[in-house]
């Protein structure tokens, strides 16, 4: 009669006979010898499970199906190894590197830049590029800096060695406007930051206004692991009625909790930029250390990542907004400060070295 | 602006722990760049803040001071008579005449009351001697070297209340004048630096009755320090106007503790106080004693401003509200005068406060105090349709998309530029738009096209052993005529296809190039035409202009071998570039969505045709041949071959072509064909001496 010593007596008999087996013809036979429908080791314990009393039949025939199972799972693998060590007419070194065609890489910059495009565009706002080149008057007075103004220092200038045709806002949105179009002006310098473009804007627009202009900046700094003459920042401007403090900081939580990390810390200090009142810098948690300080946070456990604040009403009456009905606030900071803290890249010249082993890291 | 935490704590009464006192009071938006210790003062530090420029109040001991004791909510205790700023008092009567005589025959005189609305003086008996060893240590520890125990004395009230003064020997000051007026044209100057100055005219000076005797607001002259044997002393304290001495600073190339104060804005109420403060230090250590009456000239003199704060306003800029009672306790430790009103407060702004002009200053005011990190946190409602995205920068990101599939990784390159690299690059014979002050020759002038920093970029990797270089840039140029334009630039060298085991690797030639840019028309949906060009930096014969229609929109071919040369490129290096002017494609770009064409019903018939030919005679001539003699039926021709050598007479070449044929409403039979392969050929024969192989 069998039962389940009997199962796990024919159990071993197979591992032995498996294990001995060294070609594929020698595992065929093993095969025939436990699994063949006719006079196989299984066939002819399975009629003897149907032999068996009743009340054993069940525990019998569960058994003896796993155990036929296990056997067509062993049989497969162990072919499957036997196989692959077989030559084969017409076969190639599949360990010899693939033919790849050519793929360039985005720079890491543009990763940077997509992803503030992506989530702000999701938020609402328009992106916007506006020119490099600038006039005094949008990237300084229009923003509560005549000239003299002591913060004019905090953005050191280049000054064009002579005046060019100003494209003005390039493409002007496609909110109709009935306002008078802005009075162009020759370019004199490069400008300092993208919030002269915010000044374009909201010259060609009534509020709601929900903008993000990106693009290349340029202040008097000699290269060095944190500075270059030459660097891209993004601005954020929203005007509305009933726009609050409170609005920048969800905002800005928002959208670092998702170019960073969904449960990063911030953090929000006064700070002073002409064109914003109350201003504020926002900080995260070190992205390095987690908060428990280093080298790079200072030890303070937090890293400045943008500077924010409420429009000033002198920039919303420069451009003809009733600063008593609208509120707005802006925000912005640099692209390569986001892609440093990412990426964990130290020295910003490598952004424009342009070098292929840098680029080529940052696959897709 | 360097903090000894002990002499805070003498004029309030804060007892934190020094990185509590510095974190709060960062958290108030005065940043820390960093603490040190005090030798043997285990409870003292140095906190160096970094302030604002909209702070001069804060390069200040007393003005930290009130910060921290606003935050702390305990008093503030001043060492000096606070009742002459206007808060407390009512405006100050105005002077009649705009110079005042006084003891010892000093003699005071604004001429210029723009530059100079204010100007306070003493004069004081004086023995020169070292400070006591407390006041210079205050000093040295934040960080002002100790002169002699008069100029220490200036440094001192300078440091504790945030308004300079200056200190000049009487007995050299001739006729005993000091005269607050614009330089004449030839003055000089040798100021306490030892540099002897030219000064502009219309810079304020201070001078006596002949010569300047200082830069007013930046730094006193050599001839009137106050010295060793000094022994009669005029004590300066005035209001300089802040964009005055900002211009003569930077003009100068010289910033002072006095000067970045004065730019900024000081307390046009401080010059009195601060005189008296410091006669009476000075008596205090017994380095001199104040002779007569303290001089004031002040033709016009300014009371506070008052500003109204509703209370409304301060939630809805702030979104939520503040009590009543913490924005009164908060604006009235921080020293404002609040009255009650319907709606709010009527609030007088201390002179101090240069910074506060209207009410969403005050409210900035109540919010740092109250707390930023006390604001919620909310996501304002969208309220209109965001508006479509720029079409010119789909079009770059499209772009960027061909082009790095093509193989080109996306390089960033600096904006300015040698004059030298972007010369041969300028459109027409334009000069490029140089830089007013450079930071070097290298970054001279705006780029003209975005070639050279392209060439540059491969380059560098050249010179760090990477071999196969495909680069893009995507990005402004510039031109004095017409100021900014966009442009996509592209820059290959190395191998045509990857290095592979198989092999199949060749250098890269122009027809890479050019396959690149037609993918790019592709993309654009943009029919590309290329004709022969002669361009200063393109090799000739490999150089083509890329146009549609009448249009040009950019180049394409090898880069002259001198220029990827000048890089340090191995001259046999073949380099291919090419240049798009995006503003031309955005006016050519076709509006609308792509149409799809049906599916052929009908199968095609192919025929491949191999003709001799002139070497002179280009693929395109043969092409439009075959089109204008072939049947409609033709959908396609295109070259598959190009042969030279044996079994081709010299001076001729065999050129294969693959015809495809299909009709869109029947099947074709090989006899349409052979019809129309014969007419062409007719054609081809005579038209361009065609011989079939």
């Amino acid at each position: 009669m069998p039962d389940a010593a009997e199962i796990e007596r024919l159990r071993a008999e197979f591992q032995a006979a498996l294990a001995a087996a060294a070609t594929e013809q020698a595992l065929r036979e093993v095969r025939d010898r436990f699994l063949a429908r006719k006079g196989g080791v299984i066939a002819s314990l399975m009629k003897v499970v149907a032999g068996a009393p009743p009340a054993d039949r069940p525990l019998l025939g569960k058994l003896a199906n796993q155990f036929k199972n296990d056997i067509e799972g062993a049989l497969d693998a162990k072919r499957a190894l036997l196989e692959s060590g077989r030559p084969v007419v017409g076969g190639v070194d599949i360990t010899l590197p693939g033919r790849q065609a050519p793929l360039g890489h985005l720079h890491p910059l543009t990763h940077v830049r997509d992803q503030v495009e992506a989530i702000f565009s999701r938020m609402g706002y328009e992106i916007l590029e506006g020119p490099e080149v600038e006039d005094d008057y949008h990237n300084f007075e229009a923003l509560n800096m005549p000239p003299e103004h002591p913060a004019r220092d905090m953005q050191d200038t280049f000054f064009l060695g002579q005046p060019v045709p100003q494209l003005g806002l390039a493409t002007p949105g496609t909110r109709v406007s009935t306002r008078p179009a802005p009075l162009d002006r020759p370019a004199t310098l490069l400008r300092t930051h993208t919030s002269a473009m915010q000044i374009r804007y909201m010259e060609a627009h009534e509020p709601p206004v929900r903008i993000v202009a990106i693009g290349k900046v340029f202040r008097r700094d000699n290269p060095d692991l944190t500075h270059t003459p030459m660097f891209h920042q993004f601005e954020g401007l929203l005007v509305d009625e009933g726009v609050t403090f409170a609005d920048l900081k969800g905002t800005l939580t928002a959208f670092v909790r998702e170019i960073f990390a969904p449960d990063i810390k911030v953090m929000f200090r006064p700070s002073f930029f002409p064109y914003t009142e109350p201003s504020a810098e926002m900080f995260i948690g070190c992205v390095f250390c987690g908060g428990d300080g280093c080298p790079v946070c200072k030890r303070t456990g937090w890293l400045e990542i943008l500077g924010s604040g409420m429009v000033h009403p002198s920039v919303l009456e420069a451009v003809g907004y009733d600063a008593e009905r609208y509120t707005g606030f802006a925000f912005g900071t640099g692209i390569e400060r986001v892609a440093m803290l990412k990426y964990g890249v130290d020295d910003i010249r490598l952004f424009y070295e342009n070098d292929l082993r840098f680029l080529e890291q940052f696959t897709f | 602006m360097k903090l000894l935490v002990s002499w805070l704590r003498e004029l309030a009464d804060v007892r934190l722990p020094v990185a509590n006192l510095a974190s709060l009071l960062s958290m108030r938006g005065f940043e820390v760049a960093g603490i040190e210790t005090v030798e043997g003062r285990a409870d003292d530090a140095v906190i160096d803040f970094e302030i604002t420029a909209n702070r001069p109040d804060c390069l200040s001991v007393a003005g930290l001071a009130r910060e921290a004791a606003t935050a702390c909510r305990v008093p503030l205790r001043l060492p000096w008579d606070e009742a002459g700023r206007p808060i407390s008092t009512a405006r100050p009567v105005p002077c009649p005449t705009s110079s005042r005589r006084a003891a010892d025959g000093l003699e005071v005189a604004i001429e210029d009351a723009d530059l100079c609305p204010r100007y306070a003086a003493a004069v004081a008996d004086v023995r020169i001697g070292p400070s006591p060893g407390w006041l210079a240590d205050r000093l040295t520890a934040t960080g002002v070297r100790p002169i002699n125990n008069i100029v220490d004395v200036t440094n001192y009230v300078l440091l504790e209340m945030g308004h300079p003064m200056h200190a000049f020997d009487l007995e050299r000051l001739a006729g005993r004048q000091l005269r607050a007026r614009r330089a004449r044209a030839g003055e000089r100057l040798r100021t306490l630096d030892g540099e002897d100055r030219a000064l502009e005219p219309g810079t304020l000076v201070i001078a006596d009755s002949a010569v300047p005797q200082a830069v007013a607001g930046v730094m006193g002259g050599a001839a009137g320090e106050v010295w060793s044997g000094t022994r009669l002393v005029a004590f300066e304290s005035a209001y300089f106007n802040p964009a005055s001495v900002r211009r003569t600073s930077k003009r100068l190339g010289l910033k002072t503790e006095a000067s970045s104060r004065f730019e900024r804005g000081t307390d046009i109420n401080a010059p009195v106080i601060a005189l008296k403060r410091a006669c009476g230090l000075m008596e205090q250590i017994g380095a001199g004693r104040r002779v007569g009456a303290v001089i004031d000239v002040y033709p016009a003199p300014r009371g506070p401003i008052e500003v109204t704060l509703r209370r409304e306003r301060i939630p809805r800029l702030l979104g939520t509200a503040v009590d009543d009672a913490e924005v009164v306790r908060i604006l009235t430790g921080l020293g404002f005068g609040v009255a009650d009103t319907p709606g709010g407060w009527r609030v007088q702004v201390p002179t101090v406060r240069v910074d506060i002009l209207r009410e969403v200053d005050l409210i900035e005011e109540v919010a740092r105090h109250h707390g930023y990190d006390r604001v919620p946190y909310h996501f304002p409602p969208l309220r209109a349709v965001p508006p479509r995205p720029e079409p010119g920068m789909a079009r770059k990101n499209l772009l960027r998309r061909v082009l790095t599939a093509a193989g080109f990784s996306e390089a960033v390159t600096y904006t300015f530029i040698d004059a030298a690299d972007a010369e041969p690059f300028a459109d027409g014979n334009e000069p490029s738009v140089p830089l007013a002050y450079p930071l070097s020759e290298k970054f001279a002038v705006l780029r003209p096209s975005l070639l050279p920093g392209l060439i540059e970029s491969v380059a560098h990797n050249r010179r760090h052993d990477t071999r196969d270089v495909r680069l893009f840039e995507v990005g402004a140029c510039f031109s004095p005529s017409r100021g900014e334009r966009h442009r996509l630039a592209l820059a290959l060298t190395g191998g045509g296809v990857p290095e592979h085991w198989a092999g199949g690797h060749r250098p890269v030639d122009f027809f890479d190039a050019k396959g690149v840019i037609e993918r790019v028309g592709e993309a654009l949906r943009l029919p590309l035409a290329f004709t022969t060009v002669t361009t200063p930096y393109l090799a000739p014969g490999r150089a083509a202009a890329i146009g549609v229609g009448t249009v040009a929109i950019g180049v394409v071919g090898q880069l002259i071998p001198a220029q990827s040369e000048r890089r340090g490129l191995p001259g046999g290096d073949e380099m291919y570039v090419a240049e798009l002017s995006l503003d031309a494609i955005g006016r050519l770009e076709p509006a609308g969505d792509i149409q799809v064409e049906p599916l052929p019903r009908f199968p095609s018939i192919v025929r491949d045709i191999s003709i001799v030919v002139d070497e002179g005679l280009r693929a395109e001539p043969v092409r439009a041949t075959i089109r204008r003699a072939a049947p409609s039926t033709l959908v396609s021709v295109r070259e598959f071959d190009r042969y030279k050598g044996k079994g081709i007479p010299e001076g001729r070449y065999s050129l294969s072509l693959r015809l495809t044929f299909r009709s869109p409403d029947h099947t074709l039979t090989d006899a349409d064909v052979q019809g129309a392969m014969g007419r062409i050929m007719e054609a081809l024969a005579q038209e361009h001496q065609a011989i079939q192989r």
